[in-house]
């Protein structure tokens, strides 16, 4: 509870910090704030050619079916990477200076949050532009759905940067965990040609139900699943739980392991 | 009012640091060298308790390592203590590390507001206080250009007025007060003594005795750990400076004890006709038909030391050896302070002593009557020159001497002064 309460006289902390991160991530890069689009847009681009052209897998406007689960994975697996060195990143700040400590995850989650906003206004212009069309009440749910995956990010994000801290190696490993992650992730293909046996696999796996819903707002045109979208909410708060109670506890040793 | 309120209470606390002697934090070598990984671990706090009125200034003293600097990160929270707790009430504010998240490339303005955002300040009480930050940085012209632009003395002044202008209830400082000119300095210190007033309640660690006693109520001297002594900053001072006196001069003696043997073999060297190319060699010129070979310095009651107090007399022993002859021989002495500043230089011929022949090895004195030279190094060259002037053996930086003192007079040299009313 205090912590909270805590957090919040630093929200100010957490904005400059974010705004410092968005601005200063592509700075001296010709393209500058543009690579928050074009890095998405040319994944898409290799994805659609090898999904559409090279091993087929016939689904209808494969681009935006890809497109639409895509850009929440690249927020997952940012907030996962890039927040779990974060906190590493900040050891000056820490060494040095007293704040809460959680700000740091969050504001790397929230700036990669921040950018995942923004990379939906290229979304928005590909549906617009392609005709696909939006259902306006499914579209009600979309903030829903983003929330969770946010609660969801950050709970993962305040495990890894706190473990990091003690444990260097996880930064690398993280890199081939995000990737198997994503495959295990019905990101790039359809849940339903998933075998079986792996079934109980992706249904444990908390973005599953996240992209599903994700693909159900916007390229099904649908409101999504309750019981799936409840799911990952329970997910995604039981992670967050599990975050801070794992980030405190390894907070308080900071300044002496970095 | 509420004038005896506490404000910081410290209870109890211990901290060690595991000092590693082979860490591995990488998975592999956790796993292969698990038995290597060895540490020491070293008890910095033993058990420190004390409490701070709110209101009150402290001064935190005490030998490098002896935990003052610990007990302040605790303080902070930057670091938790083993055992014990503390409480404290209020904002903290630290003027710790200045400039925490400073960006380059960013303004002045942009910065004032991530760093004070870093203490915890929302955007609009930024609001509120940037005027004042501004004007106490003095730095209204340059507000709006990159801090990169900035040179070192305007980037502290920025970083000091945003931290100073927090309004915390608390505020920790650890040898800030070096910030900027002389005149920045008194206008910090002038705003100190106004936080204090407001009720504003300050913890300082400094090795700068003078400005504890200026600014604190209650000096707190820790030593190994543990509290030894605290009370009214003048007497605590006082106690600490004759202790660290003594253990210098105990620690000099053991040193000189401990050279003895090389400095004989020195000696026994002596008659070698090629002397040793030595780096020491730069800080020495001249003809060479003497040599300075040995100095040593002792206090009036005969007892060789480096270590003075200011008004002590010292009497610089030089034996000295010569290869030929130099009839017209004029002794010299050239004291210096850390800052390359001569305090003092004479020689025989100044003083109309009639010059020396120097033909065989001998020793040459002097002694020095109350050296009212404050505290601090000082280097001393010594010389040996002929009549006209020419250098035998110039001998820069020949000896170093350190002069320590209770009072807290400035400047080079005491004066000897008394007031009138």
């Amino acid at each position: 509870m205090n912590t909270i309460k805590e957090l919040y006289a630093y929200r100010q902390m957490i904005a400059s910090l974010v705004k410092k991160d968005l601005r200063g991530r592509y700075k001296g890069s010709v393209l500058g704030f543009l690579w928050t689009f074009i890095n998405p847009l040319l994944q898409l681009v290799v994805y659609t050619v090898v999904f559409s052209y090279i091993l087929k897998a016939n689904i209808d406007r494969y681009y935006l079916y890809l497109f639409v689960a895509l850009i929440p994975w690249i927020f997952f697996s940012s907030a996962l990477t890039v927040g779990a060195s974060s906190v590493v990143a900040q050891k000056d700040l820490i060494k040095k200076i007293y704040f809460p400590r959680m700000v740091i995850p969050i504001s790397y989650v929230t700036s990669c949050f921040v950018n995942m906003l923004l990379c939906f206004i290229v979304i928005f212009a590909v549906i617009l532009f392609t005709g696909a069309g939006l259902n306006p009440l499914a579209l009600l749910t979309l903030p829903i759905v983003m929330a969770v995956e946010y609660v969801m990010a950050l709970g993962i994000a305040l495990i890894a940067s706190a473990v990091t801290v003690y444990f260097r190696d996880l930064e690398h490993i993280l890199g081939i965990i995000s990737m198997m992650w994503m495959y295990m992730t019905p990101i790039m293909y359809d849940k339903s040609i998933v075998p079986e046996r792996l079934l109980p696999v992706f249904n444990l796996n908390p973005m599953t139900h996240v992209i599903e819903c994700y693909r159900t707002v916007l390229y099904n045109k649908a409101v999504p699943d309750l019981s799936t979208l409840l799911f990952a909410a329970g997910l995604g708060a039981a992670l967050l739980v599990v975050g801070c109670l794992v980030f405190n506890k390894l907070q308080r040793h900071f300044a002496e392991e970095l | 009012m509420a004038q005896n309120e506490i404000a910081i209470d410290v209870n109890n606390i211990t901290k060690s640091f595991k000092v590693f002697l082979d860490k591995g934090s990488q998975l592999k070598e956790r796993l292969l060298f698990r038995k290597r990984s060895r540490y020491e671990e070293r008890k910095v706090l033993r058990g420190i308790s004390f409490q701070v009125k709110k209101g009150e200034a402290i001064g935190l003293i005490g030998h490098n390592g002896c935990g003052k600097s610990t007990t302040l990160k605790l303080l902070t929270k930057i670091m938790y203590p083993d055992s014990g707790t503390i409480t404290m009430k209020g904002r903290v504010s630290s003027l710790i590390e200045l400039g925490a998240g400073f960006h380059p490339d960013m303004s002045g303005r942009e910065n004032i507001y991530t760093n004070a955002s870093i203490f915890g300040l929302t955007k609009k009480e930024i609001d509120a206080r940037l005027n004042d930050i501004v004007s106490f940085s003095e730095l209204e012209e340059f507000i709006d250009n990159p801090v990169r632009t900035y040179s070192s003395g305007m980037y502290m002044r920025l970083a000091f007025s945003v931290a100073i202008n927090v309004d915390a209830d608390i505020l920790l400082i650890d040898e800030i007060l070096a910030v900027g000119d002389a005149n920045f300095q008194a206008k910090c210190f002038n705003k100190l003594r106004e936080i204090k007033a407001h009720g504003t309640t300050i913890v300082i660690v400094s090795h700068s005795l003078g400005q504890i006693e200026q600014i604190c109520d209650r000096s707190i001297w820790i030593h190994e750990g543990l509290i030894r002594a605290e009370g009214p900053p003048k007497e605590i001072d006082l106690e600490y400076l004759d202790f660290m006196g003594q253990k210098l001069q105990e620690s000099t003696r053991k040193e000189l004890e401990e050279k003895q043997p090389e400095e004989q073999e020195d000696s026994g060297a002596e008659n070698e006709p090629e002397e040793e190319e030595s780096p020491e060699e730069k800080k020495r010129w001249g003809s060479g038909a003497a040599r300075i070979k040995r100095i040593k310095a002792y206090a009036s009651d005969g007892a060789e030391q480096r270590i003075f107090r200011t008004g002590e007399s010292i009497l610089f022993r030089l034996d000295y050896s010569v290869k030929e002859k130099v009839p017209d021989a004029v002794f010299g002495i050239g004291i210096f302070n850390r800052d390359g500043v001569q305090c003092y230089g004479t020689n025989t011929r100044i003083d109309k002593l009639p010059e020396f022949s120097l033909e065989k090895s001998g020793t040459a004195e002097i002694s020095l009557d109350r050296v009212e030279l404050l505290p601090g190094e000082y280097l001393i060259d010594f010389a040996i020159e002929t009549g006209d002037g020419i250098p035998v053996d110039y001998f820069r930086e020949a000896y170093k001497i350190e002069m320590i003192s209770n009072t807290g007079d400035v400047g080079v040299a005491r004066i000897a002064h008394k007031w009138n009313f």
